[in-house]
């Protein structure tokens, strides 16, 4: 595992050639060692990712770290959480959380509306997220952010895990997260409690959610 | 939960179980930001505490020799007496380091509180401050503070302060500088992101980092830039005026 975690708040990793990291535009703390910045652009999607980055408002900037050395990354005083990605299947976190990850994933940009048509596009409406997140693949270590640090909460077949949209940091694996409204959809148009609107988690993997509702 | 019992307060400790407040033992004089103290309480039968500003006639000369940091005077106080001070700053994690016969340069807005044994002077770097000789003193960090060993980069606003003399020097990635996106970046944000520039420390010592900050407005910086006006010609004055007048036109845009 590259990531280290230094203390709550600040994580250490390793940059090699060959091992880069992709990190949020302004994390990178401290660094050892010759290690060039540059900032990267999404490519993925094209011209029409970079619109709907824009469209939702998911204008994080990363920036690559090459050479060789070492690098302290934390982000405004905020928690930090180390997640594998690998066999489990993919990370679906919002952009704004992401601080973090192995240049070997590679990140995609998901439309809510497309997982679960327009309950999805509500679901991010309603949470407060975009109405795009990012969704890592393949093998390797991503770093999210928090308030106040993540708890890990298991999803298993058969068995569903709700949790509240707004406390809602990230889930791996093959996670399935549709929104469920208890409520009238006055409760839709306002800020919801999270008491009236609720995520449901269905599948096998593990969702994190922090001790919080406040959003980054 | 039990509440806080006076006679049984730690002594020049944490809150137990609690890393965001912190316990002094007052036994003679400290230097203390304004704003930090969250409670006291006096020692009973003794002679309380004050709380003064250092230009009052009370404190004695030689105490406000002490202090030769003039563009913080007015943030600064004393406080004399017997008992016991709470601090605390924003939420942060406070910790307090003995400085034998040496020096220690910490982020103004970090340093709580100090011994009367120590000098305080102002830093070159602006918004730094400079303590010199042997006490005790208390500063706050954004999470636990990591102690690192030059040469390191480090990102402006992580920077808690360094000992020992590293020497600090601004460094800027030549590649993303002159780079034509990086200078687009620049005009767009007008902002440098720790990826652009960094505090280089070489040499000797200790670098003291933090998680990163959301920076507070600090009214010293326009102090210290503005005393530092005086050294500019004409020439010097107009260009600066030029970049402020492009600087705040941009802003107003936004």
């Amino acid at each position: 595992m590259p990531f280290e975690q230094v203390n709550g708040k600040v994580v250490s990793v390793p940059v090699a050639p060959g091992r880069e990291v992709l990190a949020r535009r302004g994390a990178m703390l401290a660094y050892t060692g010759q290690v060039q910045f540059a900032p990267v652009r999404a490519s993925a999607g094209g011209m029409g990712g970079m619109a709907g980055r824009m469209m939702a408002g998911e204008q994080v900037q990363m920036m690559v770290a090459q050479g060789q050395g070492t690098v302290h990354y934390g982000y405004r005083g905020m928690y930090l959480t180390i997640i594998e990605v690998g066999q489990m299947g993919p990370l679906t976190v919002e952009a704004d959380r992401l601080v973090a990850h192995d240049a070997g994933l590679q990140a995609t940009l998901v439309f809510l509306g497309s997982q679960g048509g327009i309950r999805g596009a509500v679901r991010g409406a309603v949470s407060g997220q975009g109405m795009f997140t990012t969704q890592l693949h393949g093998y390797g270590t991503a770093v999210v952010l928090s308030h106040g640090g993540t708890i890990a909460l298991p999803v298993q077949p058969g068995q569903t895990t709700t949790v509240d949209p707004q406390a809602f940091v990230a889930h791996v694996g093959q996670v399935n997260a549709d929104i469920a409204l208890n409520a009238s959809w006055r409760d839709a148009v306002g800020r919801g409690s999270g008491e009236a609107i609720q995520l449901k988690m269905t599948g096998n993997g593990t969702v994190y959610v922090q001790a919080s509702e406040q959003k980054i | 939960m039990q509440p806080l019992d006076p006679t049984s307060l730690p002594d020049n400790d944490n809150i137990p179980g609690n890393h965001y407040a912190y316990c002094v033992r007052l036994t003679g004089q400290l230097f203390m930001q304004t704003g930090r103290m969250i409670a006291y309480y006096p020692a009973p039968n003794g002679p309380g505490i004050r709380f003064e500003p250092l230009t009052t006639a009370s404190v004695s000369g030689f105490v406000a020799a002490q202090f030769s940091a003039p563009l913080y005077a007015r943030d600064w106080v004393v406080a004399t007496g017997q008992g016991h001070l709470i601090l605390g700053d924003r939420g942060y994690d406070i910790n307090s380091y003995d400085l034998g016969d040496g020096n220690l340069t910490l982020r103004a807005a970090n340093l709580l509180a100090y011994d009367a044994t120590l000098e305080l002077k102002q830093s070159i770097v602006p918004g730094f401050l400079t303590l010199l000789g042997t006490g005790k003193f208390l500063a706050s960090s954004s999470g636990p503070v990591i102690f690192a060993e030059p040469p390191i980069r480090v990102d402006p606003q992580a920077l808690v302060g360094w000992a020992d003399c590293p020497s600090p020097s601004h460094h800027y990635d030549a590649g993303w500088m002159s780079g034509f996106l990086g200078g687009a970046m620049g005009m767009m944000f007008g902002v440098q992101s720790g990826e652009e520039r960094q505090y280089d420390f070489t040499g000797a010592g200790t670098v003291l980092l933090q998680s990163s900050e959301k920076t507070l407005a600090d009214p010293h910086l326009v102090q210290q830039l503005e005393g530092q006006v005086g050294a500019l010609d004409v020439p010097g004055l107009s260009h600066l005026q030029s970049v402020i007048a492009q600087r705040l036109s941009s802003q107003q845009q936004h």
